[in-house]
């Protein structure tokens, strides 16, 4: 089985591990498998406003140089943050000579001791971008195929109405990241259309969720997540799908305070993008911590198996 | 009877939606004479014009009414399509059932019943009119353009280079014009005066033009093709046939003029050279602040010359001259700072206009082009220009847009800095208007990359306070006031016309607009001709205009002049003034009216007769006559009686 | 007994000159975003499409025309730093290029530095320590304090 290096990222492999299991599940069920980075640390989830703040690229730096040590050449990470942080870094990397320059003067102070005993020890080489940064979603597009995921489909989210959710990180900045137009991407619907599931338009689909506002201020959260969920909703939505633990937070633990803010607002599943790749392709239900969710999915995750009954 | 063919445009439903033209057919149908009535979506259309023409041979008509738009835009369209189905032109009427029907009227009902008036006037006028030729007049090819600035230059060099003799005539002792003042030019920055210069050297070395500097237009007769006009040159004093342009004279001159080429900021003597590139490079004697001509003494000008070119006794000389057209370029001014009470009202030395900032700016100016303050020649640190001085303000002093300003306040910004590092620029506005080529990127550049900073707001009050000028501004941006202390002001100040314009125009009996500015024939379709024909425009006496625009302006008006040289003969519209000999009494009111000289007493016939080539057809000497001798052909008394009487309803 | 009082500060007129208008506190905003702030033609389109506008008391682009003229009492003492929540949304629709997050990133750091945090991890309740995602709270620690 074809191994691909994976960063989970703090997020997926503490308090959002149920996420990372089904990312883990799926990818075996379409025949490639995360293989984590031996060790690896936080990132740092937002790069530095300047170059003189070098030092807060210094984390992400480390992880993907040890990427490339291990002889590996592509990076999939399945959080936003993680994969924007991860991407930027490398982008700076790679079109600013100072910023690579200054990093590695940082990162070669971390020599292994051996490197100064043993004289035959490898000479240094400088990190200079050449790890390829991916977010799984991009690897299922670009690598896997919709096609071959198709293929392997064994549970059809057929009848499924899908909000696709992009958040911010996941596209912006465009110049630094690349992934998808930031105005109309399509990313995510090629991967719900790939499951079987029908996607639902909706205009909040890029907008803010509120990210670490929910902490300092979650009445401001409280009201984007309200705008974002009450638009998928009354488009007809059966749930919203996304790609980042900290919306993933937002959207769905804030429907509690939606709910008494805004009476009248009906709650709608969230689910990681990761859970329903895992479920359509075969996956064990009891495995995607849905019981981790605050709100109930199981109509939705009901009729995935009712659909699959029936046919 | 006439047999009279009428056809009603819908002009999409530019008439139609408004107008039932089938009603109006139908109905001016049943008129007597009228033997052919349809109605069609657009008559000036190739098949609308075909239908008329297919008409007039099919239904042997005499005479045709097209009901549609102006007659200003498709009058000719038509008659010429009449002439071709072999009608004379002026049988052929326009019955205007759109600008003064459809398009003012909303209740449909009522503008029918008016367009079918319209309609019936017009054929009671038409039943009437004669079959008339055009009157032929043959051509002077020369022209005259007036005003040697960069537009008169372009134009006079553009008409020479085609052939044709030019006269080109500049009130000042050199051409030039304010391009001659300017540093730099906007976007591209070049110097002004080394693209101006070879222009004005091939000027005064051209074969076919008669430079006359020091000069002005006296007085103009004649129509297009055949003026006669009478040029004064002023005295200079000086000799010009003999003086060599050596320059002693105005060396050893002990007198002090300030030098209105560098906006007081320098002086010269009482005989001078406004400056080092003049065209011709002659000296003049300003009489009024000459010591001689005061007190009778010095002349240390005429015992240094020593081919005695210096003519105390020389006077103004009037030239007559033959052209068949005129260019007029005619320059323009900007607003004096006295007018700008709230501005310091010109008395803060330290508050100066455009032009002035423009000689500081010039590398041959006074200060050799370092930017030095007038209080006390100190180098300014906090510069502050104010655009919109006196324009877009219709309460107080003018309403239009001056145009150039946004443009050339950028460049003084941009130049200020680049001689004066440490300085720091501010330009107040209202709007930017960068619309020409690689202006709004010469502004993204100013603005982004110079360092200048624009707030956007128009500036109340400008005072001293002992060294500093005090600006009082505000930015809309932040929703707050400004206050800049400055070392210098700089305002760009309204382009207006020259005061001559206006004499100018009566002289010329051309139109200018409410804002003194010429009045050309067309806003869009004739923007460089003048309403009377002959007359072309060029450059800022017609609207505030940059120096690209002029020229493209004068180029524009050179090649209607040439375009007019090319023709044989000049043919002119027929439906002049005519006079009844045994009905005119000799009273000559006709003659006091006429605004084109057309009318002259026949002292041996005793009688006022018409000349049909300088007649335009206005009317106004038909409306003075006492006893209905003189008649408007093709519009006599009773034909506007007849039309009168069917826009009433009646007959 | 009559009061007498002074306007209110922010009322006064702002008193331009050379180094408010290029120096100080404006050149040292371009350093740290690396962003030109003179490059805003204040088109507004980074306030219209702000996903937090009307949580702001200040909006974007009026932030931006303020830093141009050095206002930094205005811009620091303004909540609009602290609301701002890094979207990008303004910075990938900035018809002139400008990064305009990073532009608030440097405020938010310029803020920081002279003094105390806007929003410490003494504040994050036990709830949210326990439940927040870490990118939620290293980014909040990132941007809100020291």
């Amino acid at each position: 089985m074809v191994k691909v290096a994976y960063y989970p990222g703090c997020a997926l492999k503490d308090r959002s591990s149920h996420l990372d299991a089904s990312a883990r599940d799926a990818a075996e069920r379409l025949g490639f498998q995360l293989d984590e980075l031996e060790s690896w640390t936080c990132c740092g989830a937002v790069p530095p406003v300047s170059r003189e703040r070098v030092m807060n690229l210094v984390a992400s730096s480390r992880i993907l140089k040890n990427t490339r040590d291990s002889g590996r050449d592509l990076l999939v990470t399945i959080c936003d943050f993680c994969y924007n942080t991860l991407k930027r870094t490398n982008h700076r990397i790679r079109k600013d000579e100072i910023t690579r320059r200054r990093i590695n003067t940082y990162l070669a102070q971390e020599k292994p001791e051996r490197d100064y005993i043993e004289e035959t020890a490898s000479p240094w080489t400088d990190y200079a971008g050449e790890v390829r940064v991916m977010h799984l979603m991009e690897y299922l597009r670009d690598v896997t195929g919709y096609d071959e995921m198709r293929k392997r489909l064994s549970r059809p989210l057929e009848g499924l109405k899908l909000a696709p959710y992009y958040g911010c990180v996941m596209l912006r900045p465009e110049n630094e990241i690349g992934l998808d137009d930031p105005e109309d991407p399509s990313i995510i619907e090629g991967f719900i259309e790939a499951l079987g599931a029908r996607v639902v338009n909706y205009p909040y689909r890029t907008e803010c969720c509120g990210s670490y506002l929910s902490v300092s201020d979650p009445d401001v959260s409280t009201r984007l997540s309200y705008k974002i969920l009450s638009s998928a909703a009354g488009k007809g939505a059966d749930a919203v799908i996304l790609s980042c633990p900290l919306c993933f937070h937002n959207l769905d633990s804030r429907q509690e305070a939606i709910s008494r803010v805004f009476p009248g607002f009906k709650p709608i599943p969230v689910f990681y993008f990761t859970q329903l790749l895992s479920l359509a392709m075969g996956g064990d239900r009891d495995r995607q911590g849905f019981s981790r969710h605050h709100v109930d999915v199981s109509g939705v995750v009901d009729s995935i198996f009712a659909e699959k009954e029936r046919q | 009877m006439k047999r009279i063919g009428v056809f009603v445009c819908h002009c999409g439903i530019n008439i139609a939606s408004t107008v039932d033209v089938q009603k109006v057919a139908e109905e001016v149908g049943k008129m007597p004479g009228v033997v052919f009535a349809t109605d069609y979506i657009y008559m000036c259309s190739d098949p609308g014009q075909a239908l008329v023409r297919e008409k007039i041979r099919e239904e042997n008509l005499d005479a045709v009414i097209v009901a549609a738009c102006s007659p200003n835009l498709h009058e000719s369209t038509f008659r010429t399509a009449a002439g071709e189905a072999g009608l004379n032109p002026w049988q052929l009427e326009i019955a205007n059932i759109r600008e003064q029907c459809s398009w003012v009227h909303s209740d449909r009902e009522k503008a029918t019943e008016k367009a079918i008036r319209i309609v019936k006037a017009m054929v009671e006028k038409t039943r009437l009119n004669e079959s008339l030729d055009p009157i032929s007049v043959p051509i002077t090819r020369k022209a005259l353009v007036i005003g040697g600035g960069i537009a008169g230059i372009q134009a006079a060099l553009d008409i020479a280079d085609a052939g044709y003799e030019v006269i080109l005539v500049e009130k000042e002792p050199s051409i030039g014009g304010h391009m001659a003042q300017l540093s730099e030019t906007f976007p591209t920055l070049d110097c002004s005066q080394c693209i101006l210069t070879p222009k004005m050297v091939a000027v005064g070395k051209h074969g076919n033009i008669e430079l006359m500097t020091y000069s002005t237009v006296e007085e103009i007769s004649g129509y297009v093709g055949n003026f006669t006009v009478k040029i004064r040159r002023k005295a200079a004093y000086v000799d010009w046939s003999i003086c060599t342009g050596c320059g002693q004279c105005t060396e050893v001159c002990p007198a002090k003029v300030p030098s209105s080429f560098d906006r007081n900021f320098s002086t010269h003597g009482a005989v001078y050279v406004p400056f080092p590139q003049a065209v011709p490079n002659k000296p003049v004697i300003d009489r009024e602040h000459c010591i001689h001509f005061k007190t009778g003494k010095c002349g240390l000008c005429e015992k240094t010359c020593e081919i005695g070119a210096i003519r105390f006794d020389q006077e103004d000389q009037v030239f007559r001259r033959e052209v068949g057209a005129v260019v007029v370029a005619a320059g323009y001014d900007t607003l004096p700072l006295s007018e700008l009470k709230e501005y310091g009202a010109g008395r803060v030395p330290d508050v100066i206009d455009g032009l002035a900032f423009e000689r500081l700016l010039s590398a041959s100016g006074p200060t050799n082009g370092e930017i030095r303050r007038p209080s006390d020649g100190k180098v300014p640190k906090e510069v502050v220009f104010v655009q919109c001085a006196g324009s877009r303000d219709p309460e107080r002093h003018k309403p239009y847009c001056s145009k150039i300003c946004c443009m050339y306040t950028t460049k003084h910004a941009l130049l200020y800095r680049h001689r004066v590092h440490d300085g720091q620029p501010y330009i107040f506005y209202i709007d930017i208007r960068t619309g020409g080529k690689g202006y709004e990127e010469f502004y993204h550049r100013a603005e982004e990359d110079e360092g200048i900073i624009y707030l956007r707001g128009k500036v109340a009050k400008i005072f001293r306070d002992g060294a500093e000028t005090v600006v009082w501004g505000t930015d809309t941006l932040t929703g707050k006031n400004v206050e800049i202390r400055a070392d210098l002001v700089v305002l760009a100040t309204a382009v207006i016309p020259r005061k001559s314009t206006a004499r100018l125009v009566r002289k010329l009996h051309i139109q200018a607009g409410p804002n003194g500015f010429l009045a050309e024939a067309h806003p869009k379709l004739r923007p460089v001709e003048s309403i009377n024909s002959g007359f072309y425009l060029a450059g800022a006496a017609q609207g505030p205009k940059d120096i690209p625009e002029s020229v493209a302006q004068a180029g524009g008006a050179a090649c209607k002049v040439i375009s007019l040289f090319s023709r044989n003969r000049l043919e002119q519209d027929p439906a002049v003034a005519w006079v009844d000999e045994d009905l005119c009494g000799g009273c000559r009111i006709c003659i006091s009216v006429c605004p084109y000289d057309a009318r002259k007493f026949d002292e041996e016939k005793g009688i006022a007769v018409v000349n049909e080539a300088l007649c335009e057809g206005c009317g106004s000497c038909v409306a003075a006559c006492a006893c209905g001798a003189t008649q408007q052909k093709n519009l006599t008394d009773v034909q506007i009686k007849n039309m009168i009487t069917a826009s009433l309803g009646g007959k | 007994m009559s009061k007498t009082s002074l306007p209110p500060p922010e009322n006064l007129p702002m008193r331009l000159t050379r180094d408010t208008v290029s120096e100080g506190f404006k050149k040292r905003v371009a350093e740290l975003s690396g962003q030109n702030p003179d490059s805003c033609y204040q088109c507004g389109n980074c306030s219209s499409g702000c996903p937090l506008a009307c949580e702001m008391n200040i909006l974007p682009s009026r932030m931006m025309r303020l830093v141009q003229l050095g206002q930094e009492e205005t811009v620091l003492e303004s909540g609009t730093i602290w609301i701002c929540a890094s979207c990008f949304q303004c910075t990938v629709r900035c018809p002139r290029g400008i990064d305009i997050q990073s532009v608030m990133d440097a405020l938010r750091q310029i803020a920081l530095d002279l003094g105390t945090d806007h929003f410490g991890p003494d504040q994050v309740t036990p709830e949210q320590a326990a439940t927040v995602p870490q990118p939620g709270l290293v980014s909040l620690y990132r941007k809100l304090s020291t």
